[in-house]
């Protein structure tokens, strides 16, 4: 038996098109750098490293 | 001390090796048969107040079964013994919360997500997760995923390594 088939997604994680890094649903956000722990329910994460803001996008990949 | 308390859908859950009992706060009416009959197990002024080693699981069974909601429920740990479970036993799940039938596995597997942030380095994501990439969706189960940050990655959108060599920090 695949006990794997069993498992729920507890998360969907979605890279936007030229935009951030989203991820919703039951997950944990651990910021080592700054050492934060969360659990937001969503988040948008940058991945043009220009975010005035990380790890969060704040749109900088559209200038 | 109770070591196994979870949370599920609509309460708590406890187990011992042979039996789950839900706890659902919202239907209880405060009838007392379970701290009266076996305190050593429900004890309300605990926390957690349910300890599952405070008795034999028969004798929990047998409390659980007392009470006149589905405030307490249970079922065994094992699915095919669940099949074979007769109405007299009143408050095992397939009578009283349907719902919770072949559900044990995916409450035990409701392990969060983890997204980790590494140190000027990429986002990684461990866990079961669907990952939407384009125009595909993956169930990623008991996976792993790296993706970039920097930008820079030949491999996008996961990392390969060249933030280190651009000198990426944040």
């Amino acid at each position: 038996m695949d006990e794997n088939k069993n498992k729920k997604p507890q998360a969907v994680v979605e890279i936007i098109e030229f935009g951030p890094l989203k991820i919703s649903g039951n997950f944990t956000l651990k910021d080592i750098k700054r050492d934060k722990e969360e659990s937001p329910g969503e988040i948008w994460l940058c991945r043009c490293g220009k975010s005035n803001n990380k790890p969060y996008c704040d749109e900088s990949h559209k200038k | 001390m109770e070591k196994d308390e979870k949370h599920f859908s609509g309460g708590k859950r406890y187990r011992n090796k042979d039996i789950t009992v839900y706890w659902k706060p919202s239907t209880c009416i405060h009838a007392s048969y379970c701290y009266r009959e076996l305190i050593e197990v429900f004890d309300p002024s605990r926390r957690p107040w349910v300890d599952m080693e405070g008795s034999t699981t028969e004798k929990i069974i047998e409390v659980v079964n007392l009470c006149p909601t589905d405030a307490l429920t249970w079922k065994y740990n094992d699915e095919a013994l669940n099949e074979d479970v007769r109405a007299d036993q009143y408050n095992h799940v397939k009578f009283r919360r349907p719902e919770l039938i072949g559900s044990i596995n995916d409450t035990v597997e409701e392990t969060p997500v983890s997204v980790k942030v590494m140190i000027d380095g990429p986002v990684v994501i461990k866990g079961d997760f669907d990952f939407i990439n384009g125009t595909t969706r993956k169930e990623v189960r008991d996976g792993m995923i790296s993706i970039c940050r920097c930008g820079v990655s030949d491999h996008q959108p996961f990392c390969d390594g060249r933030h280190r060599k651009i000198g990426f920090t944040g």
